[in-house]
C-alpha cells in the first residue's frame, strides 16, 4: 500500500504543479454552479436535484479531461519505463494514479459545498437527498475515472485518450437512458433493456440522487469501476508480451 | 550476475531479437554495441523486466525475470534511452520520489540523496525545475535516479547520447568510478566511448550477437592480419618493389604521405615481427626511415567488419 502512496503523492502534486488544475477546478465550479443557480432563483426550491441531475452529462467531459494524462503523458515523456521498472506491482502504480485523480476530483467537488450550506441557511433541504447526491457524484466520478484511466493506458496521445474516454463514458450514459434503450429494443427485441439493466448508469444514479441507498446501486458503481481498473492492470501486464 | 540465454523477441512481424545469449560476471562492465535498431534497447528492456522475452531465459543474480520481476527490479538501476524525467518536478523532488518508490526513507534516503547529488554533480541544480535543465544535467539527473538505491546492477541505455565532449567525459568518469563495485551494461553506437571504459564488448546487429569478447580478440578475429605503416625517403616505385621483394608481407599498398616520402600500408600475420626487417631494409638501401608503426585497427574497422560478416552469414543461412 505504501507503494501506491508514493505514486499517489507524486501524481496528486503533479495536478497542482501546472496551472491546468486551477483552470479545471474553476471551470468545474463556474459551469456547475452557474447551471444550478440560474434556474434556482426561478424555481426557488431548496434542493440540489438540478445540480446532481446535470452531473452525469457534465462529468462526461470533465473526468476524461482529468484522467487523460494518467498514462498517456508517461508514455510520451519516457517516465512510463521508469514506473514499470520500479520494484512495485503495476497494479500499485495504477492504484496510486487512480486515487490521485480521484482526490483531485474530490477537491473540485468540495468546492461546491457552499451550495448545500447556502441551501441550509435559506431553507430546509432534504439532507438525505443531498448526501445521496454527493455519494452518487463520487461513485459516478469514480466510474468515469476508471474508464478514463483505462483509455489513457491504451493510447500514447492525451487528446485521443480524452476523446476515447469521453465516448466510452457517453456510451455508459446513453444505454441507461430510457428513450435509447426503447429504440434499441425496437431493433433487437429485449437487447436495449438488457443493456440498460446491465450497464446503464442512470437508473442507479437516479436512485442515489433521491437519497435511496441500495446495495444494488452501490454494487453497480463499485463493480463496474473495479472491472475497468482490473482491465487496466491486465493491459499493463499484457503490454510486456 | 546477468545471464541472457537464447532470448527472442518479436514485435508483430519484426524480429527484434533472434536467439541472443551473453553473460556478465559480477563487477564486469559490458559495452553493448550495435547500429541503431539492432536490438540493444530491446535486450536491455528485457533484462530490466520492462518487456518479457518471447522465448529464452534471462536471470539477474540468479533470479528469473519472468518468475520474480520485482526482485530483479530492486537490484537494477536503469537509465532508459529517453530521459525518464518528470519535467514538472524539481531535481530534488524527483530524486526523492524515485528514492521513496524504491523503498528508501528517512536518514537512508537523505544519505543516498547526498551521495548521488555529489557523484553526479547535481549540486548546482538541486533545487531547479527539471524543465529548465540543459541536456547534460538532464542526463545526469537520469543517472542519479538509476543510482539512488545503490543497485548492484546498472543498465544504461545510451548514457552519453546527445552530450557534448566534456559532458561525455564526465559521464564516462562517473561510470569508471562505479566500475569497481557494480555490474554495468551500457549501450552505445559511438565506438570511441567503449574503449576508455571497458574492453569487454558485445556487438549486436539485426537482432543477433555478432561478436562477444575482448576488443583485442575481436580485432584479430575480424581483421585477420596486423597492419603496419612504413615510409621512406625514397623513389616510390623502387621502394614498393623492394617491399614486395621482402618475405612475410601479405599486402603492400601505397598510401598518401608527406612530400618526398614513399609511404605504404603493409599487412602481416599477427605475432610476426616485421618491424625489424622493414627498418633494416631502409638502412641497407640508404633510405631515411620516416615512419614505422604498427597501427591497431580502430574499433570502427572491427565493428564494420563484424556487422558485415554477420549480415553476410545471415544471407547465406537464408539460402
Amino acid at each position: 500500500m505504501s507503494n501506491a502512496g508514493v505514486i499517489f503523492r507524486r501524481e496528486f502534486a503533479a495536478y497542482f504543479n501546472s496551472p491546468i488544475a486551477y483552470i479545471f477546478i474553476i471551470v468545474f465550479l463556474v459551469l456547475n454552479c452557474g447551471l444550478f443557480m440560474t434556474p434556482f432563483f426561478l424555481a426557488q426550491l431548496a434542493d440540489m436535484r438540478d445540480f446532481f441531475g446535470n452531473l452525469p452529462l457534465f462529468l462526461i467531459f470533465f473526468i476524461p479531461a482529468v484522467s487523460m494524462r494518467l498514462w498517456a503523458e508517461d508514455k510520451r515523456s519516457g517516465t512510463f519505463e521508469l514506473l514499470m521498472t520500479l520494484p512495485m506491482k503495476s497494479g500499485e502504480v495504477m492504484l496510486g494514479k487512480y486515487l490521485a485523480a480521484m482526490a483531485f476530483y474530490v477537491v473540485a467537488l468540495l468546492g461546491t459545498l457552499p451550495i448545500p450550506i447556502m441551501l441550509a441557511m435559506l431553507g430546509n433541504p432534504d439532507l438525505g437527498a443531498v448526501f445521496g447526491g454527493y455519494l452518487g457524484a463520487l461513485l459516478l466520478g469514480g466510474l468515469y475515472m476508471a474508464v478514463g484511466i483505462f483509455t489513457s493506458g491504451l493510447l500514447r496521445d492525451q487528446i485521443s485518450a480524452f476523446i476515447l474516454g469521453m465516448l466510452a463514458c457517453f456510451a455508459l450514459f446513453l444505454v441507461g437512458v430510457p428513450a435509447v434503450s426503447a429504440t434499441i429494443d425496437g431493433w433487437i427485441g429485449g437487447f436495449g433493456s438488457f443493456l440498460q439493466n446491465a450497464f446503464g448508469l442512470m437508473p442507479h444514479y437516479q436512485a442515489l440522487q433521491r437519497g435511496v441507498l441500495e446495495l444494488g446501486d452501490l454494487a453497480y458503481f463499485l463493480g463496474l469501476t473495479a472491472v475497468f481498473l482490473v482491465l487496466n492492470a491486465v493491459w499493463l501486464e499484457g503490454r510486456k508480451y | 550476475m546477468i545471464e541472457v540465454r537464447d532470448v527472442t523477441k518479436r514485435f508483430g512481424a519484426t524480429v527484434a531479437l533472434d536467439g541472443v545469449s551473453f553473460r556478465l560476471d559480477k563487477g564486469e562492465i559490458l559495452g553493448f554495441l550495435g547500429p541503431n535498431g539492432a536490438g540493444k534497447s530491446t535486450a536491455m528492456k528485457i533484462v530490466t523486466t520492462f518487456l518479457a522475452p518471447d522465448g529464452g531465459t534471462v536471470s539477474v543474480d540468479g533470479i528469473d525475470v519472468l518468475r520474480n520481476p520485482l526482485e530483479v527490479r530492486s537490484r537494477i538501476g536503469y537509465l532508459p534511452e529517453n530521459h525518464p524525467l518528470y519535467v514538472d518536478m524539481m531535481v530534488h523532488e524527483y530524486l526523492q520520489f524515485v528514492g521513496r518508490a524504491r523503498g528508501l526513507a528517512g536518514d537512508e534516503l537523505r544519505r543516498r540523496l547526498e551521495w548521488v547529488v555529489e557523484a553526479c554533480g547535481l549540486g548546482s541544480v538541486f533545487r531547479k525545475p527539471i524543465n529548465e535543465l540543459s541536456k547534460g544535467f538532464r542526463q545526469r539527473t537520469g543517472l542519479a535516479q538509476a543510482l539512488i538505491h545503490d543497485p548492484e546492477v546498472l543498465i544504461l541505455d545510451e548514457p552519453t547520447s546527445g552530450l557534448d565532449p566534456l559532458q561525455i567525459i564526465g559521464i564516462r568518469e562517473l561510470i569508471q568510478g562505479l566500475a569497481r563495485s557494480k555490474t554495468i551494461i551500457f549501450s552505445t553506437h559511438i565506438l570511441q566511448e567503449v574503449s576508455p571504459v571497458t574492453d569487454r564488448v558485445v556487438i549486436i546487429n539485426g537482432g543477433r550477437i555478432v561478436a562477444d569478447g575482448r576488443i583485442g580478440e575481436l580485432e584479430r578475429a575480424a581483421m585477420g592480419r596486423n597492419r603496419i605503416f612504413v615510409a621512406y625517403r625514397a623513389p616510390a616505385a623502387e621502394a614498393e618493389a623492394a617491399l614486395r621483394g621482402l618475405g612475410g608481407l601479405h599486402e603492400v599498398r601505397p598510401v598518401a604521405g608527406r612530400d618526398g616520402a614513399a609511404r605504404f600500408e603493409v599487412r602481416a600475420d599477427f605475432g610476426q615481427d616485421v618491424l625489424a626487417p622493414l627498418g633494416r631494409l631502409g638502412q641497407s638501401r640508404g633510405w631515411d626511415l620516416l615512419e614505422l608503426q604498427e597501427s591497431p585497427f580502430s574499433l570502427e574497422d572491427t565493428f564494420i567488419a563484424l556487422t558485415r560478416q554477420g549480415a553476410a552469414s545471415r544471407e547465406v543461412s537464408h539460402v
